[in-house]
């Protein structure tokens, strides 16, 4: 709190901490001690400046994300009034509440449902194996980086890399046509006289799809928590007697933990609750939840099921989310000396 | 006297520059040899060829009569405190100190025993579960020291070990350093750019500059006897005169350097016998001393120390001149 | 022993090659093939033909119209939104600042689908749907996260004791910021407004949903495209979409590749 920088932002201009203090006592003016109510107050007033400032990314999340979510939700419980009934009008299949808090209805149906069960599985495998495979490939390119360096392991990072710059769209295209039936594998197996797999439209081609996609993030989330590991911390470890695989597993790989983490986390949020992957690349069925749910409000016009698909896969995104939000509290606990 | 740790014709190339040229020391065991020299004069360069960071072009590294020169740093039975303390901040004190003897598979109990030794070796018992984030520097200081001395190495590597130490405790990490390293008989390298520090320390001195060796010899005669101009002038204050220097006088001798500590330049009352007329030029109080410019021999400037009460700016002095040592192409001359 | 390594990470190398380029350069290349026949690995001749069958489409320049529109206007909203936030965040010590950072990544945790479904709920309710102001809702919430995180982190990085420097010199507040803090923290500023203009540009299934069919961008015109045209069209439809974003991201590759994207992601 030593320096007193002002964004110069609209919604600060309103209070102004130059202006005199509104302590009565005159006592600060006279001599050079501070007066604490005075010092009490301008961090009251940074505060609420500070408060201001960063409201309305919140306000706009929770205006079209928090909200939206809590209606959707009482809708998913047979809340069909309010805000909700334009959609309880043209929906179908609907269950309606029976209590006051509503019905569970059709989070019954939906997860009785056996295809329902079965696209569940097919998510959750997805995003394990898609992440597994994102995270070991991330790691080999950021350690190789680290420890070897070079021209090589530059380029090997950069082609990693490469994904963040085609829209998703392109990408599943691209991987779709690439694994297809008359795609590249196919045909290069087809010139040496063998019968190629077919990844296109499978679950297969989800997970590659899903793979080449996350891959730059995570990339980049890992090398740079490698990369920011001392060397002089990895000489001690050698020093000490450790050997590079030792160094990597003792030293290298728990003082990057954090951003590991943040890789994973972020890399299995994203896939699980994707759309346009699986839409592109899978089969018609099964699929995973994200095409469900797509499915289920425009072509069977069923938001309830819907609704409660999304909380499904919700609850598994918020209990991943945990995991990244724990591993930055931890941080910022050890580093706080 | 058997040689802890020698290094033979050390010459290491970095990016097409030759940063250590044909680097030749023994190091006696149980010695303290200090590397002493300016920045970028290639004495960390060579600390880090001994531990194995780096590998010379050509030369042998030789600890306790074993060529250790092709072995990576983890095999080498040398041991290094880091600048910054190369601490890892996810281990507790004790287990930054247990992981070398971890790697070794010593069984837990001696584990165990030889860290609790080594913490109470350095004082530092009562933070062995302490992170090394929450300790204070001189503790991390003692924590970088402890996992070194704790694989009993056969040469211990210190590189600038007290630049991150506040003045004062400087001074009392020193001693402690070296009492430590004296108690354990301990063969060491150290690596510093503070005079001082080296002086304190070493048992003897090797003065580095441009990748070469200028002289290695105790302290004392480190100070009282340089070999080469470089030596005298990065080692205490002195005052250089071009031309043949003498108690009488001053002849031009192109190539020459003469070279007189301000310890060997006494002032004395005006037209003392033997000395020289001169003028007082600027008076800077040290305290327990005073820094006195004098003007002599037409333009020669001279500083000498004064210890009683100094003469006053503009007082017309005499100068005795003792000891002069004179250089020619940086090296000492008769 | 180190020959296998090498020859190991060669192959590792070639492969990961293979399976990043290979699906762009295949699907890259049928946009000039005449006619591509399996199982060959080579087209039958070479044509621009699909090139003019997709300029001539006036559909894509409008799509082309509404893609650029929507991504400049998320860009500029979304900054003077967030980039206060940025800042408040990096500097300002307030009560509930960690749990604010937190719920800003809830966006990233529910599924984006069901969130759509959601919204739609509530649009349908405000009568959003179909409109130019619901379209841009759904965009702006897709670059949130960037547009504090990224930010505020490159503030963050900006030494205290630069801005008290200024401030010793004599400037005043807002000059500290103006000349001191920002410019240092433009560059990641800039990777900011680069990768939500990209979130915006790619953004498919909201548009979809809010918008069409009014207003078709680039990638919604592309989901019926793959549906009802030959693959040599999308091929060049996926080029016309990639070459933007592409370019965009190559300006900034610098700040990417050195770390300024993961310093973000990591709540301090």
């Amino acid at each position: 709190m030593s320096s007193d920088p002002d964004a110069g932002a609209p919604v600060a201009g309103a209070v102004d901490d130059d202006a005199p203090a509104a302590a009565p006592t005159s006592a600060a003016a006279t001599g050079t001690l501070t007066n604490p109510r005075r010092v009490r107050h301008r961090a009251r007033v940074r505060s609420l400046r500070g408060l201001l400032m960063a409201s309305p990314p919140l306000l706009l999340i929770a205006a079209f994300t928090g909200f939206p979510i809590v209606l959707a939700i009482a809708y998913s419980l047979g809340h069909t009034g309010g805000l909700n009934s334009t959609t309880a009008l043209i929906a179908q299949h609907q269950h309606v509440k029976t209590e006051w808090w509503g019905t569970l209805g059709a989070y019954r149906e939906v997860l009785t449902n056996e295809r329902f069960q079965r696209d569940l599985r097919v998510t959750l495998l997805v995003t394990v194996v898609s992440t597994t495979v994102v995270l070991a490939l991330a790691l080999i390119i950021a350690l190789y980086l680290r420890l070897a360096g070079g021209w090589a392991a530059k380029a090997l990072t950069v082609v990693s890399v490469v994904p963040m710059f085609i829209p998703v769209v392109i990408a599943s295209w691209a991987v779709l046509m690439f694994y297809a039936p008359d795609g590249f594998l196919r045909s290069l197996f087809a010139q040496v006289g063998l019968e190629g797999p077919t990844f296109g439209y499978t679950v297969t081609a989800i997970i590659i799809a899903q793979v080449w996609c996350s891959l730059p993030f995570a990339v980049l989330m890992c090398a740079s928590g490698v990369q920011a590991v001392p060397d002089a911390l990895i000489d001690a470890a050698r020093d000490s007697g450790a050997g590079l695989v030792r160094t990597t597993f003792s030293v290298i790989l728990p003082m990057a933990f954090v951003p590991i983490v943040i890789a994973a986390t972020f890399t299995a949020i994203g896939i699980i609750g994707s759309f346009t992957v699986p839409y592109f690349t899978g089969p018609t069925a099964p699929t995973m939840l994200g095409v469900d749910m797509a499915n289920y409000f425009t072509a069977y016009n069923r938001p309830q099921q819907s609704i409660v698909m999304a909380v499904v896969v919700f609850v598994a995104a918020s209990l991943i989310a945990v995991t990244y939000v724990w591993a930055n509290f931890r941080s910022s606990k050890e580093s706080g000396a | 006297m058997t040689t802890g740790l020698q290094l033979e014709g050390l010459h290491k190339e970095l990016g097409g520059r030759t940063i250590v040229e044909n680097l030749s020391l023994d190091v006696a065991t149980g010695e303290l040899v200090c590397l002493l020299g300016p920045s970028g004069c290639g004495k960390t360069t060579t600390l880090r060829m001994i531990a194995g960071f780096l590998e010379p072009e050509s030369g042998r590294v030789v600890v306790a009569g074993h060529d250790v020169t092709s072995l990576p740093p983890e095999k080498r039975p040398s041991a290094m405190v880091f600048q910054n303390y190369a601490l890892w901040p996810h281990m507790t004190v004790t287990k930054n100190v247990a992981f070398p003897l971890r790697l070794a598979k010593r069984p837990r109990a001696e584990i165990a025993e030889r860290v609790a030794k080594v913490l109470e070796l350095v004082n530092l018992t009562h933070h062995k579960d302490s992170r090394p984030g929450r300790i204070s520097g001189g503790e991390q200081q003692r924590t970088a020291l402890a996992r070194a001395l704790v694989q009993e190495p056969a040469v211990l590597l210190l590189d600038e070990p007290l630049s991150n130490l506040d003045a004062k405790l400087r001074v009392r990490v020193r001693e402690d350093i070296r009492e430590i390293q004296q108690r354990l008989g301990i063969t060491t390298v150290m690596v510093t750019h503070d005079q001082d520090e080296a002086m304190a320390m070493a048992d003897r001195i090797a003065v580095m500059n441009d990748g070469r060796i200028e002289q290695v010899s105790s302290p004392q005669e480190l100070y009282s006897d340089p070999q080469t101009e470089f030596v005298a002038t990065f080692v205490g204050s002195l005052n250089k005169v071009e031309g043949r220097l003498e108690p009488h006088g001053l002849t031009p001798e192109a190539g020459l350097t003469s070279a007189i500590r301000p310890e060997a330049v006494a002032v004395v009352p005006a037209s003392s016998d033997g000395a020289l007329d001169a003028e007082v030029v600027r008076v800077t109080p040290h305290g327990h001393f005073a820094e006195v410019k004098v003007k002599t021999l037409g333009e020669v400037e001279l500083v000498s120390f004064v210890t009683g009460p100094p003469p006053a700016e503009g007082d017309q002095v005499g100068v005795r001149l003792g000891e002069v040592w004179r250089f020619r192409d940086g090296k000492r001359v008769r | 022993m180190r020959t296998l390594v090498k020859v190991l990470i060669s192959l590792f190398m070639f492969l990961l090659a293979v399976f990043i380029v290979g699906p762009l350069v295949w699907l890259a290349s049928r946009a000039f093939a005449a006619e591509w026949r399996y199982p060959d690995l080579w087209p039958t001749g070479f044509t621009l033909r699909w090139w003019r069958v997709v300029v001539d489409d006036p559909m894509v320049v409008v799509a082309l119209q509404n893609s650029a529109t929507f991504a400049s206007l998320t860009v500029l909203i979304s900054a003077a939104i967030c980039l206060p936030a940025a800042y408040a965040f990096s500097r300002y010590q307030f009560p509930g600042r960690r749990f604010m950072l937190v719920a800003l990544f809830a966006v990233n945790a529910f599924p984006k689908m069901g969130l759509f479904v959601a919204l739609a709920s509530l649009f349908y309710a405000l009568q959003l749907m179909q409109t130019v102001l619901g379209v841009l809702i759904v965009h702006v919430l897709g670059t949130v996260v960037f547009m504090t995180w990224i930010p505020a982190a490159a503030f963050s990085a900006v030494p205290r004791s630069l801005e008290e420097a200024a401030r010793d010199a004599g400037a005043g507040p807002f000059r500290v910021f103006w000349s001191v803090t920002l410019p240092m923290a433009l560059p990641a500023i800039l990777v900011a407004a680069i990768m939500s203009f990209i979130a915006s540009w790619d953004e498919a299934q909201g548009t979809y949903l809010v918008g069409a069919p009014d207003y078709m961008t680039m990638p919604t015109q592309m989901y019926s495209l793959v549906l009802n045209y030959p693959s040599q069209v999308s091929a060049v439809f996926s080029i016309l979409l990639s070459v933007p974003s592409a370019g965009l991201l190559l300006l900034v590759r610098k700040q990417i590749m050195g770390g300024q994207l993961a310093e973000g992601f990591q709540i301090k």
